[in-house]
């Protein structure tokens, strides 16, 4: 018999959810986040009220580029106006645009629904949907649900997972 | 022609006629790599590994593949199947255990894309409850929604209308070529008193169809109802299923919170038809435009699926998930599926227990599919058998397919909340509780919130000592049927 790690409960080897919780059995459990310590984690918060620019008239944005520093690895961000960023997890219907599973995201404790980038004309904004860890923008805690103006150079962290905002011309 | 030692090829890789070099190339590399003698353990034939080379020998090749087409066709074997049956195991191999152990089957049924015929014509009957209660905005709704279909027929369909309270009136009786204007003043006409007895309504509408009845038609009547029947539910279910032996179907919707959920959905279950829950009037036309558009490209009618298990194996439980998620119950062997419309794959998923067994090749069981073809007027069967390797040493797991687990995710949930109601009617006032709140917090994952919060709220209420609201019973119920578990694509770099 196999034991669900979530609430105990005792099923035939092959079942793949638990029928009281629901949990999914093989991968342990749902593939939660587990919140980081403090001390591996910047502090302070950005500031909700400062306003800013947005530059609603450019027809034609620059495309976004995010490269992620540990890795290495350059993503250029999918042209529709909302990327969700996060952990794949198929048992829970969780398909974010920008799987962040490749680039240590469960150790480096990016959610699976962690932030969303979206695009306002020529602008584009970060906007944390309640991540466990919380998104940061250049060492700011950004306060979950509110979108900030992402300039180029700017360092994104998620979790611990940081990356550099690349914004260029072609 | 010798067809007595030529195997069919297509069979043996278990494809269609019309595979593309793709499909076969795929379905070989998974049959070798179970057969293959050295994965293979000494009590499966090595035939078969031979068998699967020579298949794929010959249609891997376009030349020998065209050969071997024609000399199917001179030995008559080259019949296009009008149905395309794919079944899936969510392993490919088990482990020899000394414990029983659960697989899942999910079989998909969707119609052969060469086989795309005429649409038939319907033969619809509208029953509709026009006691009391449902004055106002819900007859009115309905009436709309009545008028709404009236224009959206075709010529060669019919419809009739039947008004049912205490007794049952036709107020449009079956008739070929539809007079819409008439139609829709007898519609207007319909006004609410009485009381509900929904077999009054069932019978005389049945009769209606009957007049039109035939092989070259769809039938199938469409009951609404906002309330309950008292002391015939029985003899709904009877008429429910002698409706669904002669291929007519029924789609019963419940509207408000005052109906009997449990008599619609075994009405429609027997039936082979479709149950389905409107929350507010408003959604009434929406619902049923859809239903009567979904009627108009059924492609076949009485999908049945009869497995029978090998020794040591049995079936769990079974559950449809596509078009639309229900509980299926086998009855004499046979379990039915209804129909399977154009623009929706019919899809089912068997829980399948197996007892411990010997390393080796095992057949579970074999499967029959039998359907009425609605264009061709002929019903197809046929058979598949399913079989898998038994590995003595554990071996690493394998990645379950997407469709399978997004399948067991709806079907999980679901189960979980008719535990729930189980579980309270039993008495166990907090164990059904926090049973809601496993369920809320399951529902938040899937980022189905509004759904969560009614069993939220429907949990709170029960812990408090109360009882559970129709609505947010209703809701869940027919909410965690409808899930639609979001596979939005995914995109990189």
């Amino acid at each position: 018999m196999i034991e669900c790690p979530s609430c105990g409960r005792k099923h035939r080897p092959g079942t793949l959810f638990c029928s009281e919780c629901g949990v999914y059995l093989p991968t342990g459990g749902p593939l939660r986040t587990e919140p980081l310590p403090d001390e591996e984690l910047p502090v302070s918060r950005a500031n909700p009220w400062v306003s800013e620019q947005v530059d609603e008239d450019k027809a034609t944005p620059t495309p976004l580029y995010l490269r992620i520093l540990e890795t290495d690895r350059q993503i250029r961000l999918p042209s529709s106006a909302e990327v969700h960023v996060g952990r794949l997890d198929a048992a829970h219907g969780i398909f974010p645009d920008l799987d962040l599973t490749t680039d240590g995201g469960l150790e480096g404790g990016v959610s699976r629904r962690h932030c969303k980038i979206h695009q306002r004309g020529a602008t584009y904004l970060v906007e944390d949907v309640g991540s466990a860890n919380g998104t940061f923008l250049n060492g700011q805690r950004l306060t979950p649900y509110l979108p900030h103006v992402l300039k180029d150079k700017d360092e994104l962290q998620l979790g611990t997972v940081k990356m550099q905002v690349v914004l260029q011309e072609e | 022609v010798n067809t007595e030692t030529e195997k069919d090829y297509y069979a043996v890789l278990g494809i269609s006629q019309s595979a593309t070099e793709e499909e076969i190339r795929h379905a070989y590399r998974a049959l070798a790599r179970r057969y293959h003698p050295d994965s293979r353990t000494e009590s499966a034939p090595t035939t078969l590994f031979h068998a699967v080379q020579a298949a794929y020998a010959v249609l891997s090749d376009p030349q020998q593949r065209r050969a071997y087409d024609r000399r199917r066709a001179e030995a008559g074997l080259d019949q296009q199947a009008a149905l395309n049956w794919e079944i899936h195991l969510s392993q490919n191999q088990l482990c020899s255990l000394h414990e029983e152990q659960v697989l899942y089957l999910l079989t998909e049924i969707k119609p052969a894309l060469t086989a795309e015929g005429e649409r038939l014509p319907l033969n619809l009957c509208l029953v509709i409850d026009r006691s009391t209660s449902m004055q106002g905005a819900r007859l009115n709704n309905v009436k709309a929604a009545a008028h709404q279909i009236i224009d959206e027929l075709r010529d060669d369909d019919t419809l009739a209308v039947v008004t049912f309270h205490d007794r049952a009136e036709v107020i449009l009786p079956s008739r070929s070529g539809i007079d819409r204007a008439r139609a829709k003043a007898q519609v207007s006409t319909i006004w609410a008193s009485g009381g509900t007895e929904i077999l009054q309504g069932m019978q005389t509408g049945l009769e209606e169809i009957e007049r039109r009845h035939s092989k070259s038609v769809t039938s199938h009547m469409i009951l609404l109802t906002d309330g309950q029947t008292y002391g015939d539910d029985k003899e709904c279910i009877a008429l429910a299923r002698q409706a669904g032996a002669r291929s007519i179907g029924i789609t019963a919707m419940g509207i408000g919170e005052d109906w009997n959920d449990v008599l619609l959905d075994q009405v429609a279950a027997q039936s082979g038809g479709v149950s389905a829950y409107i929350a507010s009037p408003g959604q009434v036309r929406s619902i049923l435009q859809q239903r009567v558009r979904g009627l108009g490209t059924v492609f076949a009618q009485s999908l049945k699926l009869s497995p029978r298990c090998t020794e040591g194996v049995w079936i769990e439980s079974a559950f449809r998930i596509s078009p639309y998620l229900d509980r299926l119950k086998a009855e004499g062997g046979a379990i039915n599926l209804g129909a399977l419309q154009a623009d929706a794959p019919v899809a089912a998923v068997l829980e399948v227990g197996v007892a411990k067994r010997p390393p080796g090749e095992h057949r579970l069981m074999q499967i029959e599919l039998t359907a009425d073809i609605q264009s061709q007027g002929h019903s197809e069967k046929s058979r598949r058998d399913v079989s898998i390797s038994f590995t003595p040493e554990e071996t690493a797991p394998e990645a379950i397919q997407p469709n399978i687990l997004s399948a067991l995710t709806k079907i999980t949930v679901y189960r979980m909340q008719e535990r729930a109601w189980d579980t309270l009617e039993q008495g166990d006032v907090e164990k059904a509780s926090q049973q809601l709140e496993m369920i809320a917090t399951r529902l938040f994952d899937l980022g189905e919130s509004r759904l969560a919060r009614a069993a939220m709220l429907e949990a709170g209420r029960i812990a408090k000592g109360g009882t559970p609201t129709e609505k947010g019973r209703k809701e869940l119920k027919y909410g965690t049927r409808s899930l639609t578990i979001a596979s939005r694509r995914k995109s990189h770099d």
